[in-house]
């Protein structure tokens, strides 16, 4: 028995290093040296000490990756020459195309990226050489962004957490790092020559998209990834703006795409509701006169779009004019006491029809609006006819009090002359 | 009415017996049908307040929504709760489900379509599961579900939808 | 008839006897302020049409903040005649205190509350200030945003009282602000704890006023002992009918109210919402509500509002102590001191309501 024990334990012993040595993660350097690190993080000048720090809150560090996995150069020595000399791979501080490089050996690695977040896509170099960033990039322009310019270099968070520059509701900010500097964006232009404006942040935060991601913290709506493509940024395009805006506001692009203007409009969707500074539409954008956007283009009585035009704000202003009305009849009834709840139900649809009206104007011909601003019309008469009802069923309550008030009345006289009467016996 | 009138008796004015003892019943007659219909003016009321009406309670706490009979698998209708729709639905299942009718986009009142057996609503193309969460399109919110029980004699079941 | 063998039955086994004959012998008197008797009468049977219409309300109403509005609703709109009763009970609870009011004016001036009617004067006092704690506490109940705001204001008040004034409000509220806790409580103060109060108190006024006999004006009273004889009138039926009357013309009076001026239901309370502007208390609280208006902010060192409410609650204290500082009534003696009080107090009361509804 004896002699088997011992080598029991001695396979065992060998068993369990095996094991410990086999499992360690590819590139896992917990227990390895990182003397890059020892040594930056002592540095006084803070452009070399902070990457160290911001290190630690890195996506890369957590999943076990260090340094040299980007940089290169030998980990073991804490001398710097030692450290950095070209055969130990050091790259320094990757820029423009180089930098690409660095990320795309991992991030465009299909079977490593598997490994580490399956559901990640591995085409980001693909899509960044066909954005107007990586076009430029290619030309030789290294002011453009490249993947550090957004994703940061050594604090890197996933897109998730929400101190991530490309978070939602961080994204407008990063861009605006950029394309916001006046100084930084001199000298480009756009295709027709004139400079590349820097205002696009500023319209956006007047926004509904914006409003909507900041304040109602609705994380899907756009904001500039959304409609220009994350790593293949760039402008849609002439003719797309209807797609990218139709890919969360479907219906009116529909209704826009059969429409007269769309084979007319360049810009889509933009021509009359803006690209950046998106704001909510009114009622008054429509319509013969200022502020309606109808005017930039029509005008004169020859111009049947202008007469179009006129004819779809009167249905509306008489559509909404008699809502608000009815609305206010039917809130007096119920305020007073009466029930109305029918009534408030029914105004609801005629809400319903308000906003499918607003939806089908999009295809720009009066005729299909006009049915269901009649059908709002009808139903609205049908609810101030039972509003009305209601009042008068106070009236009728009235008249009948009065009634049994007189009755009442007749009883106190008759009861007077009672009293009368039995005054006049005699009694004890 | 001079006080001393009350306390001395009285020799009634010259009249006749037999009238005044008319006039006497004809005052007191008056005076108890007028008792009577008073009574009953004020009982009557009372009487009717104390039957409850037919919506059982204030009707924004729960509702009919229809008869277990009338809503076959894999359809939804429409019903008033309060003074807004809501929308029952019996799923392919034979589950059933009530939801708010009201979608959280734009307020428009939202339908079934059996043939995804999701919720839909026309205005903006806004769909949701059968769990009221928002599949696509632009509502921002889930659908407010309500609890549904059936109650009733088999074969006549009612469906009882309710707040909580 | 029937009611004679009804009353046989009874009689052969609770000897009603003692009854009959107090029934059959009470007396009233008769002279030129008669009419003042009334009014305790009214008072009761209104209070009495209080008490059914709200058990009626009770079998409807909610006293939830998530459920009070829409139960006053389903009543207005769903209950047959719900809103009759609605209306009715809202109505009789101004007249009530009108007549309570109304009632204790009478005596005051009279001075009825002297030897050896102190007792009954002191509940009637007591009374009225039940009456008041009814209807503040049953504005709260149907939970719209004039109720809501015009208890906030109110309770707020209480905070004013010195040293308890913040015990006393969150007391009051069941909490810091007006909520639900509110609600439950207001409610079971109106329905329970003030009935209850209100029974033993009004069983004790009507025993005192039953035992005592009516008590008559100072001068007939000179008279009586100068050997004259006080006219009277029997109990049943002269006065009686005379009372039913009375209360026919309340009901008559009730039901014009109810149709000409029919309480609405108003807004459900939003506890977020600002206050309307022009908020205000019932009529019956104008006068002290404008009352604290008015005072300056400070007096003689003290918050203005701490200054009115001690001098309201010690006015309060006085008035239940009347009777035991009128000497001169109680020796039969004319009292102008306090029947210049008694007017002075009815003219300050007149005139600060009138202001309070028409100020701005």
């Amino acid at each position: 028995m004896r002699p088997h024990f011992r080598l029991t334990v001695f396979g065992a012993a060998v068993a369990f290093l095996g094991l410990a040595i086999g499992t360690a993660p590819a590139g896992a350097q917990e227990a390895a040296p990182n003397e890059c690190a020892a040594c930056h993080a002592s540095l006084p000048d803070a452009a070399h000490a902070a990457p160290v720090a911001a290190f630690k809150e890195d996506v890369h560090q957590q999943r076990g990756f260090a340094c040299v996995n980007c940089h290169g150069g030998d980990p073991t020595t804490a001398d710097k020459d030692r450290a950095k000399r070209p055969e130990s791979g050091y790259v320094g501080a990757p820029r423009g195309q180089a930098q690409i490089a660095v990320c795309s050996r991992c991030h465009s690695d299909a079977e490593l990226m598997r490994r580490f977040a399956p559901r990640q896509r591995v085409d980001q170099e693909q899509e960044y050489a066909s954005s107007v960033h990586g076009k430029r990039l290619a030309e030789g322009d290294t002011k453009v962004a490249t993947c550090v310019s957004c994703h940061g270099a050594h604090g890197i968070r996933v897109v998730s957490d929400a101190k991530s520059p490309v978070f939602p509701t961080n994204v407008a900010g990063t861009c605006a790092a950029c394309h916001a500097d006046a100084s930084h964006m001199e000298g480009y232009t756009l295709p027709d020559g004139s400079p590349l404006p820097v205002t696009q942040r500023d319209d956006y935060q007047k926004s509904v998209h914006f409003e909507a991601l900041t304040t109602r913290n609705d994380l899907s709506a756009p904001t500039c990834n959304d409609c220009h493509g994350n790593h293949g940024a760039a402008p849609p395009g002439v003719g797309a703006v209807a797609n990218v805006c139709g890919t969360c506001h479907a219906v009116f692009a529909t209704k826009f795409e059969a429409s007269v203007h769309q084979p007319i409009f360049d810009k889509g969707c933009i021509e009359c509701h803006g690209n950046h500074a998106v704001v909510a539409p009114s009622p008054e954008m429509l319509g013969t006169a200022e502020p309606a956007v109808c005017v930039v283009c029509h005008g004169g009585d020859d111009d049947p779009g202008f007469a179009g035009a006129g004819r779809l704000r009167q249905d509306f202003d008489r559509l909404r004019g008699e809502l608000a009305r009815t609305t206010e009849l039917i809130e007096r009834a119920r305020v007073a006491g009466m029930e109305v709840s029918d009534q408030e139900l029914a105004l609801g649809e005629v809400r319903n029809r308000l906003v499918l009206a607003r939806t089908e104007m999009h295809a720009f011909t009066p005729d299909t609006v006009v049915p269901i601003v009649n059908e709002g019309i009808e139903q609205l008469v049908a609810i101030e006819g039972a509003g009305n009802e209601a009042l008068a069923e106070l009236s009728y309550r009235r008249r009948g009090l009065a009634m049994s008030l007189l009755a009442i009345l007749l009883l106190v006289v008759a009861l007077g002359m009672k009293i009368r009467r039995i005054d006049r016996r005699p009694h004890l | 009415m001079a006080s001393d009138e009350r306390t001395t008796s009285n020799t009634p004015v010259a009249a006749p017996p037999g009238d005044r003892v008319e006039r006497r019943t004809f005052l007191d007659a008056i005076l108890g049908f007028g008792f009577v219909s008073t009574a009953a003016a004020i009982l009557y009321p009372v009487w009717r307040y104390l039957i409850p009406p037919a919506s059982g309670e204030p009707a924004t706490a729960s509702a009919v929504a229809a008869r277990l009979a009338d809503v076959p698998p894999n359809s939804g209708r429409l019903f008033k709760f309060g003074s807004r729709p809501g929308l029952l639905v019996r799923g392919p299942d034979g589950e059933l489900r009530a939801f708010s009718g009201v979608c959280t986009h734009l307020d428009c009142t939202v339908q079934y379509k059996a043939d995804t057996s999701q919720v839909w609503c026309a205005c903006h193309n806004g769909l949701y599961d059968l769990a009221g969460n928002v599949v696509s399109g632009p509502p921002p919110r889930p659908l407010e579900r309500f609890a549904v029980n059936v109650r009733g004699e088999p074969g006549q079941e009612e469906i009882v939808v309710s707040r909580t | 008839m029937i009611q004679q063998r009804v009353l046989t039955w009874l009689d052969e086994r609770l000897d009603l006897s003692g009854l009959r004959h107090f029934i059959a012998e009470k007396r009233v008197p008769v002279h030129a302020h008669e009419v003042w008797y009334y009014l305790g009468g009214l008072t009761l049977f209104l209070f009495a049409v209080q008490v059914a219409s709200g058990i009626l309300l009770i079998l409807y109403y909610r006293p939830s903040a998530e459920e009070a509005y829409e139960s006053v609703q389903f009543i207005v709109t769903e209950v047959q005649f719900g809103w009759l009763v609605r209306n009715v009970h809202s109505w009789s609870a101004n007249l009530l205190i009108a007549a309570a009011f109304a009632h204790f004016f009478s005596v005051f001036l009279l001075k009825s509350y002297r030897k050896p009617r102190e007792l009954t004067w002191v509940t009637g006092v007591l009374l009225l200030f039940l009456m008041l704690a009814f209807g503040f506490s049953g504005y709260l109940l149907p939970w719209n945003e004039l109720a809501f705001f015009a208890t906030k204001v109110g309770t707020g008040m209480a905070g004013a009282v010195p040293l308890i004034g913040d015990w006393l409000m969150r007391f009051l509220r069941g909490g810091d602000d007006v909520t639900g806790a509110t609600l439950s409580r207001f409610y079971g103060m109106h329905v329970a704890v003030l009935p209850a109060l209100t029974t033993l108190l009004v069983a004790a006024h009507l025993l005192l006023v039953q035992r005592q006999g009516m008590s008559v004006p100072l001068d007939v009273e000179r008279r009586a002992r100068a050997g004259e004889r006080v006219p009277e009138m029997p109990f049943f039926p002269n006065y009686i009918l005379r009372d039913v009357l009375a209360w026919y013309v309340a009901i008559a009076l009730l039901a014009a109210l109810a149709a000409l001026y029919p309480w609405e239901l108003g807004r459900k309370a939003d506890a977020f919402a600002p206050v309307p502007a022009g908020i205000r208390p019932e009529w019956y609280f104008l006068a002290v509500f404008h009352t604290l208006k008015l005072l300056p902010s400070h007096i003689l060192g003290m918050e203005g509002e701490q200054v009115g409410v001690v001098v309201a609650s010690a006015a309060a204290a006085l008035l239940v102590l009347v009777p035991f500082l009128d000497r001169r009534s109680s020796d039969g003696k004319k009292s102008p001191l306090f029947t210049a009080v008694a007017l002075f107090g009815f003219a300050y009361l007149l005139v600060f309501t009138l202001l309070g509804h028409y100020a701005d």
